[in-house]
Formats: structure tokens, sequence, C-alpha cells
């Protein structure tokens, strides 16, 4: 090996990039994620918490594997590729912000380096900068060179990152498309100093290795910047557009200042419109009814050397010392419930995996679901674009599948009305404030919007499609478990429950709604009315006066007989138009005092 | 009833000094126009047609109406222009010619049609406002179906000018006489007797059966109808019912669409024309098959009607609307046309005329031999 010295990881891999398979082998892998159980998937983070040293086996295969399969995660094209590294590392400056109690500002830079790699491809820069805590010196190779090395996995919060995988998945693809891993400063408010130095994949042993390492000097107290060099391509606009991700995380994050630097559009800046860091509510542990077996048998790793009655009354949500003495009832041996959950088999957490679904368990609690709020999304809509007008509807969190929930829609409707009046509305969708870009015809929240009989408020509907129309339809859906369709977390999973709560919250804003539309109606059948009278009157009474032969006397009174006549319509018109614009009004009166009221109880 | 040539500039004058002197009140002008709907239908068997009921819609002008009504009087205008000149013109030209009078008037451009069928709703407004027929207003659309062949008629026509023009229908040889939609400036008559007239519902075997000498061996009128009957044929074959007083027979498919639609139209015409029934319509003309009944007779090709062909089932369904809704099937004189419907109904199946072809594949008078042997035996409906 002399002369390679401590070659990069990824030169001693033959590694085939997804999208140079050939079609076959392609279809293969695909079938191989779609059946690849998402419980196992669990298996593999629950057992490699941030702190503990476990195995060394599994967490190399947990390394190769992922670098084998970056298309599961969000590196399946090009363009995906460049919109998943940015959304990863956005994601995280936002949790970390939100984390330690920050008013995020972050930076964002994507541009065109060079051509890449790959075929069809660019070389692209992905740059982002938080004023984020920072990242303590020994974590930085952790977090961005090693798999399933997460603060957040498992603990039952709405935070966005889950999962531990993102970026580092991110640092793989960096250094298998670009032979260069992630370039990190990061300083923490204890540190003196800012740390800069390259991290690395090291791929066999899923461990981060750090490179060209230096301490430097930062102009600020503490943050994070984290840039790539990857291989893909820029896509803008579209529903899978890199903007399409900015301005849905400005919506759902009112206290975001966004700075964005791209391609063929000015630097921009968003500033924030709401000054209060969005506290994220502590952990429930999860709900026994909500889990499959390899899940639960997975959630007892986290919790070491314990028996299993400690466990169960810890680990999960509405299992107390009545529902224990329940399960023994129910024929659940005592001296199971005495073994330590890392010596129980699988049949014997079958047993009482089992037991605990037969029982009636009471509903999981709702406190531990954030919400946006009404008048903060109220100020975040308007960064979107000029808009005309807009409804904004906060659900009181629910359960839904024995899961907490909270819904929240913002619609919008924007003034520059497109020259194709037939072209659906745009709908962004949100998963714990991550925008959903991918995948929408199986999502729960899309299969709710489409159920909405939308003609009731206004807007035009096609039979069993999406209203059309120069609107945006926004959907938040924030819970501690969300149920993903895969593991790049694109489709929230449509079940029965979800589907419905979706909609109420959908008519409810659509109600809100209508009665801007019910005004806007009304003031144009007005200007259309009063039109109408000033075109219509002399050519009526012209017409009638030449069939009639009639002399120019009769012509004039008939004239302002007509315009009397005519004007009385359009004052009923008036009278409809001042009651519409009324009820709205009361209707923001209302609203007003009711978040005032809300804010004060707070 | 027909309006005369100088009824219609009388009535319009009135309708718009009545328009005229409610506004000089200020005072809301109402107009009401027959409604024509299934709804509003009567039928007697001795009237023989389909007469309108009590029933009016009002239309009120109003901020909402107001560009309607001046469109159809800025039409009204050019039309009575045209009936002064005794002009003719189809809704298509009249469309182009509104286009051109805004063009040379533009503070007319409120009123400009955006394609035909604005202006074409416009005219059939200004009809049930007059309650005339739009022919009567010199307006006529296409002339489609009612060619026809004959060796002993004589048609005469009296031109706008006053001259007259006779025509002799053998002297066409292959070639059919075709009849306008105006029929009451024809005058009929024969050169020997003749014995029915014969209406066929398909055009190309109205044309075949005359080819194959139809005419030739029978003193008869034969004629093609062209699916549902135009103005065109319904307004002749009154003339040819009233004129020649012969026998009228209907020669078309066994289906729904064919008795429910077509042939009820020729003998006691539609809902939508209630108020031109009386000139457009044939009450004595019979319907000679195919009969339910001949498919056993003659051993003939028919077919279950398809549950997937969204137009054959949609035909089903209306013959079940005529039979629950329209006066002509309840009544007892055309008792065996509603059986006919029953039958289609139970039994969904469906034979066409063109069937006739399948009884003697290699003698093509085949057809021609059932025909008169049915009218013979007295067949019919
Ligand atoms: N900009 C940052 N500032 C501070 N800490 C960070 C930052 N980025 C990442 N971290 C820390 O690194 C950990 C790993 O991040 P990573 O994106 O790999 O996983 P995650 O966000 O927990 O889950 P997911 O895979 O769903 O994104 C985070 O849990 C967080 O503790
Ligand atoms: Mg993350």
């Amino acid at each position: 090996m002399s002369g390679v010295g401590d070659a990069h990881p990824c030169a001693r891999c033959a590694y085939v990039l997804p999208w140079t398979h050939t079609p076959l082998t392609l279809i293969i892998i695909i079938d191989a994620i779609a059946l690849f159980p998402l419980s196992l998937m669990f298996f593999f983070v629950s057992i490699q918490p941030m702190a503990s040293k476990t195995e060394k086996i599994t967490t190399s295969s947990t390394a190769e594997y992922f670098s084998k399969n970056l298309q599961q995660v969000g590196f399946s094209s090009q363009v995906k590729a460049v919109l998943t590294t940015l959304k990863e590392a956005v994601d995280n400056a936002l949790d970390a912000c939100e984390e330690g109690g920050i008013l995020p500002e972050v930076t964002v830079w994507v541009e065109k380096v060079g051509p890449g790699s790959l075929k069809n491809s660019d070389q692209i820069r992905v740059k982002v900068e938080d004023n984020g805590p920072g990242i303590e010196a020994d974590d930085v190779p952790k977090v961005f060179g090693e798999y399933l090395a997460s603060s957040k996995f498992g603990r039952g919060r709405c935070s966005r990152g889950q999962q531990g995988i993102g970026i580092s998945a991110a640092t793989t693809w960096a250094q298998l498309t670009c032979a260069v891993g992630a370039r990190v400063i990061t300083k923490t408010s204890k540190m003196r100093k800012a740390l800069s130095t390259l991290v690395e994949v090291d791929i066999k042993n899923n461990k981060g290795v750090l490179r060209e390492k230096e301490t430097i000097d930062w102009d600020r107290e503490h943050g994070t910047s984290v840039e790539f060099l990857i291989d893909g391509r820029i896509q803008l606009n579209g529903e899978a557009g890199l903007l399409n991700y900015l301005n849905g995380t400005t919506l759902v994050n009112p206290h975001l200042t966004l700075k964005y630097h791209l391609p063929d559009t000015e630097p921009l800046t968003v500033e924030r419109v709401s000054m209060v860091v969005p506290e994220i509510p502590p952990a429930t542990e999860p709900h026994p009814h909500t889990l499959k077996l390899g899940e639960f048998i997975a959630h007892s790793h986290l919790f070491g050397r314990i028996t299993v009655n400690a466990w169960l009354k810890k680990g999960f949500s509405r299992v107390h010392e009545g529902v224990i003495k329940e399960l023994v009832q129910a024929g659940i041996k005592k001296s199971l419930l005495e073994k330590s959950v890392d010596s129980t088999s699988e049949a014997d957490f079958k047993q009482v995996f089992t037991g605990l679904q037969n029982l009636q368990l009471m509903a999981p609690s709702t406190k531990s679901v954030l919400s946006i709020g009404e008048d903060a999304l109220a100020k975040s809509i308007k960064r979107l674009g000029d808009i005309d007008f807009f409804s904004v509807m906060t659900r009181k969190p629910a359960i839904c599948d024995f899961k907490p929930v909270q819904v929240e829609v913002a619609i919008a409707r924007l003034k520059e009305k497109s020259s194709e009046a037939e072209t659906p509305v745009q709908v962004l969708r949100f998963a714990n404030r991550v925008p959903l870009q991918f995948d929408k015809a199986a999502c729960a929240i899309f299969h709710s919007i489409q159920s909405v009989n939308w003609r009731t408020y206004g807007l035009v509907q096609p039979k069993d499609s999406l209203p059309q129309g120069p609107y945006i339809i926004a959907v938040s859906v924030v819970s501690p478990f969300i149920k993903f369709k895969n593991a790049s977390k694109e489709t929230v999973d449509a079940s029965d429950e979800l589907v419905e709560e979706i909609r109420r919250a959908l008519i409810q804003a659509g109600q809100r709604l209508s009665k801007h539309i019910r005004k806007e109606d009304k003031a144009n059948e007005l200007e259309e009315k009063i039109r109408h009278i000033e075109q219509f009157c002399p050519i009526l009474v012209e017409g009638l006066c030449r069939i009639t032969k009639a002399p120019e006397i009769r012509k004039k009174r008939a004239e302002e007989g007509l315009i009397k006549l005519l004007g009385r319509d359009a004052r009923t018109t008036e009278k409809e138009l001042e009651e519409a614009h009324a009820i709205l009004e009361e209707h923001q009166e209302k609203n007003l005092e009711k978040q005032k009221n809300e804010a004060e109880v707070i | 009833m027909a309006r005369t040539d100088h009824e219609i500039p009388k009535m319009s004058k009135e309708l718009c000094s009545r328009l005229l002197a409610d506004l000089e009140k200020a005072k809301r002008p109402v107009l009401y126009a027959t409604k024509c709907s299934l709804d509003n239908s009567r039928y007697d068997a001795k009237v023989g047609y389909l007469t309108p009921g009590p029933k009016k819609v009002a239309t009120e002008l109003n901020v909402s109406s107001v560009k309607k009504m001046s469109r159809a009087i800025f039409m009204l205008e050019i039309l009575l222009m045209k009936l002064e000149t005794a002009a003719v013109h189809t809704k298509r030209e009249l469309y182009y010619i509104s286009k051109g009078e805004i063009k040379h008037n533009p503070h007319l451009k409120p009123l400009d049609f955006a394609d035909q069928d604005e202006s074409d709703e416009i005219i059939d407004f200004i009809c049930e406002l007059l309650e005339c027929y739009r022919e009567d207003l010199n307006c006529y659309a296409n002339d489609r179906g009612g060619q026809t062949y004959a060796q002993q008629l004589i048609v005469t026509e009296t031109l706008p000018d006053g001259d007259k023009a006779v025509i002799d229908l053998s002297k066409l040889g292959t070639t059919p006489f075709q009849p306008k939609n105006r029929p009451q400036n024809l005058k009929l008559s024969s050169k020997k007797k003749i014995d029915f007239c014969l209406i066929v519902e398909s055009e190309g075997t109205a044309n075949t059966l005359a080819a194959n000498g139809f005419t030739k061996r029978n003193n008869a009128i034969l004629m093609g109808a062209q699916g549902v009957p135009s103005n065109g044929v319904r307004g002749w074959c009154k003339l040819i019912q009233d004129q020649l007083k012969v026998p009228l027979y209907f020669f078309g498919d066994l289906d729904a669409y064919t008795v429910q639609n077509i042939f009820r139209t020729l003998k006691a015409g539609s809902a939508a024309s209630l108020i031109r029934n009386s000139d457009f319509s044939a009450p004595d003309v019979k319907f000679l098959g195919v009969l339910p009944e001949d498919i056993k007779k003659y051993d003939l090709n028919d077919y279950p009607v398809k549950e997937n062909d969204a137009q054959e089932v949609r035909s089903l369904k209306k013959a079940q609307d005529a039979l629950k809704n329209d006066p002509f099937f309840h009544d007892k004189r055309n008792k065996g046309l509603s059986q006919i419907l029953k039958w289609l109904l139970a039994n969904k199946r469906r034979c066409e005329q063109q069937a006739y072809f399948t009884v003697a594949p290699r003698d093509p008078t085949m057809p021609e031999k059932i025909i008169v042997d049915k009218i013979k035996r007295g067949e019919y409906y």
C-alpha cells in the first residue's frame, strides 16, 4: 500500500452510482428498498446513539449500506442530489438554533463551479452558514462523518432531523463524486477560536476523519458553516426546485431570517417576521399501539440493562403499573417481566407485544406537538409573494392512529395571476416543518386536498383533482412520530384518520377563505354591473328608437328611465358587497381577539 | 303558425315600442316567451302534433340581462333590414354581418359576439320573443336531408321576385330533389296518381332503393331523412301529406333513438319546437319498420345493446323517460309505438334497417319487396 498512504476510503471501493446502473439493476435496487422494512432501519438506527460506542461490525455495515444506497435517502437524481444536500444542511441549522434557543439567521450559497465527473452533471458548490450554537470539536467527525450519530434519534420530539443519516449522506455523496468531504467551520461560545476542517467518511468503519484541521478567527460568537462540492444539477423552479424548498422553509419558520445566493438571481434576504423561537415541547415516549414488533424490540435497545417491567413503564407512554397488572392477568408471566431487556428473546418480546396490543390503552397525550400559530403563519405567508388575501387555520392537537399530531393550513391567493387560469393550485407540504417535494400523489396531504369540495368556497375545481387558480395551499403536519412512506421522508403515509384530520383543517381554512372570495366576487359583480349600465343603456335605447322611429325626446326619457332602473339593481349588489365586507371584518376581528386571548393565557 | 313577411316587422315594432314605453316610465319591462319543454307539451291525437301548454318563461330586463337584450335588439335591427330587401342568410353569415356592423360603428363594440354560438343564441332568443320561426326571419340553416325521388311529382316554386319555377322530378335522372327549409313557397301536383310516400331513415339506403328501380316499379315518392329530420324534411313531409293526400310510411332502424326521437319528431314534432310543430310535422306518417316481429319473421340479424356504449345506454334511458313523460307515447292511438319502446327496453336488442339485405343477399330488390308487402298487409303502426 506504499505510495497510497491513507488513501481515501472510497478509492478502495468500487462504488457504482445509482443512475449508472442498467435499468434492470436499477429496478432490482428499487425493489430491494421497497422491501427493506422500515422497522429494520429503525433497528440500525437505534443501536447507535451518539454517546455509546457499540459494536464495530454493525456500524461499519451501516456506513457501507448507506453509501451504496444513497438513492434511498434523497440522492436518486442529479437534481435531487443538490436539493437534498441543501435541505439536510438547512434543516440541521434550524434544528440546532431551536435547540439553543437562538433566532436563526441562515445564509445559503448554491453555485455551479464547473463540469461534473458524472455524465450530464455539473460540479456544484453548496454552502450553508448558521448562527446556531456550533458543534463541539469532538463531535464534528461524528456529525458529518458517521451515520446514525444523532442527538435527535428516537426521542419522540418534533425536530426536523430524526435519524442521524442526513448530513453524513451528503458528505458521502461529495466524497464519491468530487473526492472531497465536507468543509466545516464551527464555533461554540465556549471556544476561543473557530475550528476549520475537512471531514470525510471512513466508509469501512463508519467513522468521520478530520483533515486540514486548523483553528481560525471567525467574525462571530457561535455558528456553523458547512460546504460541499458535489456533482448534480441545479433546478431552481418547479415542484422539485430549490426555490420551492427555500420558500416553503421560510413559510413555516416565521422566526427565520434567510439569505440566499442562487445562480441567475439577485442575492436575497427574507427577514424574520416573528421574534419567538419555537419551543419544542418535551419528548413523548411512543405509544405501544403505534409500533410494529420490530420497532418494539428495537426500542428496547435504547435502554441498556433494565427489566422489561421498567422498560415498559419508562419507554412508552400510557403504560403504568395498572397496565402491567392487566398484562399479568392476561397471562404474561411475572418472571418474564423481571428479565433484563437485553437478554429477552424475540419470542418473549412477541408475547409482551401481543399482550399490549390486546389491551385497551389510553390515547397518548398531545403535549408533544408544536404549532407555528395562526398569527405567525399569517405574517409569514406574506413573504411568499404579492398576495391578495389569505386564510390560516391551526387545528388543536389531535390523535391519529394513536400518535399526537397537529395540522395547520395556510391558503393564499397570489396577485400575479398566471396566464393560464387552468393551472392547478400550488401545494406546499410539510412534515415537522420540512418541505416535502416528491411523490406527492401518495401523500396524505395531497389526498386530503383532493377530497375537499373547493367549489363550495368559490374555487374552480375539476372533478377528483386539485383546485385551480393562483393559490398556494400549504399544509403542515407536525408529530413526533410521523409515518413516512419511505426512508427519504417525502410522503406522509395516508392513513384514513390523518387524511380526515387534514381534511377538516382544509375545510375550515376554506370557509375562512371563502369570505374573502365572496367579497371579491361581489366587488367584481358590482364593477361589472356598473360597467354594464354605462355600456349598454345608450346602445339599447338607441336601437329601440331606430326600430320604432321614436323622436329624440323619448330617447332621452327612456335612457334616464333605464339608468334609474338598473341603478336599483346595482345598489342591491352594493349592499351585498357591504354585507360580505362586514362579515369578513367581523371574522378578522374575532380572530384577532382570539389570538390576543391565547397570547395572554400563554 | 308561420308568420307572413309583414307580420314580423309589425310585431317587432310593437315589442320595441312596449319596451321603450316601459323604460320612459322607469318601469321594468318583462318579456314572455312560450316555454319549450316536454313538461309544457300537450298532445291530442286529433290535432296530431305536440302543442304548447300554458307555461311561459319570463325575461326581465335587469342589469344582468341588459347585455343580452341589447344584443337582441341589435340583431333584430339587422334581421328587419334583411327582411325589407328580402335578403336570405345563414346563421353563420349573420354572425359575420353583425361583426361588420360593429366594425363600422365602434361604439357598438360592447355588443360584439365572441363566436357564432353567441350570435346563434341571440337569433333563437328573438324567435322565442316573437314566437316565430327562424325561417320567418329569412335565416336558413344548411339544407340537410329530404332528398326525394319520384316519377310523378311536380314541384312549383314561387321565387322571391314572383317568378315561378316548375320542377318535374322525373326529369332529374338519378339526382334527387332537395326540398328547401321554407316549404310555404312550394306547390305540389302529380302527373299520375301517387300511391304512397316512403321516408327512409338512411340517406344511403334511400339512394340504393332508388338506384335499384323502386320509383320505376312503384308509383311512390321516396325520400331519405338523414337521421333526425331537419326543419326542411319535416316541412316537406307535411306538405306532401297536406297537398297530395297520400299515405306516408317511415322505414328505419329498430332502436330507441329512431322511435323515440327521429320518428316522433317527424310525426308529431318536438318539445323544443313547440311553436312551429303545426307546420313541421306530418301526423299521418306510419312506422313501417323494422318492427320487433320482423326479426323472427324474416330471420333478421339483430344484436344486443352494448351496455358500455354511452350513446346507446343514453338512448334507452331517454326511451324510458319518453314512456313516462312524453304525452305522445301516452296517447292510446300510439300504443303500438309505446309497445315497441317497451319491447326495446325489455329485450335490450336492436336491429338496423339494412338487415333486410340479409334476407336474400343476392337479390338487391328484396328490401323493396318486403316493404311493399308490409304496406299491402298493413303491417305498420
Ligand atoms: N449546523 C449544526 N449545528 C449544530 N449541530 C448540528 C448541526 N448540524 C448537525 N448537528 C448535530 O449533528 C447531528 C447529526 O445530524 P444529521 O443531519 O446527520 O442527523 P439528524 O439531523 O439528527 O437526522 P436526519 O438524518 O433525519 O437529518 C444532529 O442531531 C445535531 O445534533
Ligand atoms: Mg439532519
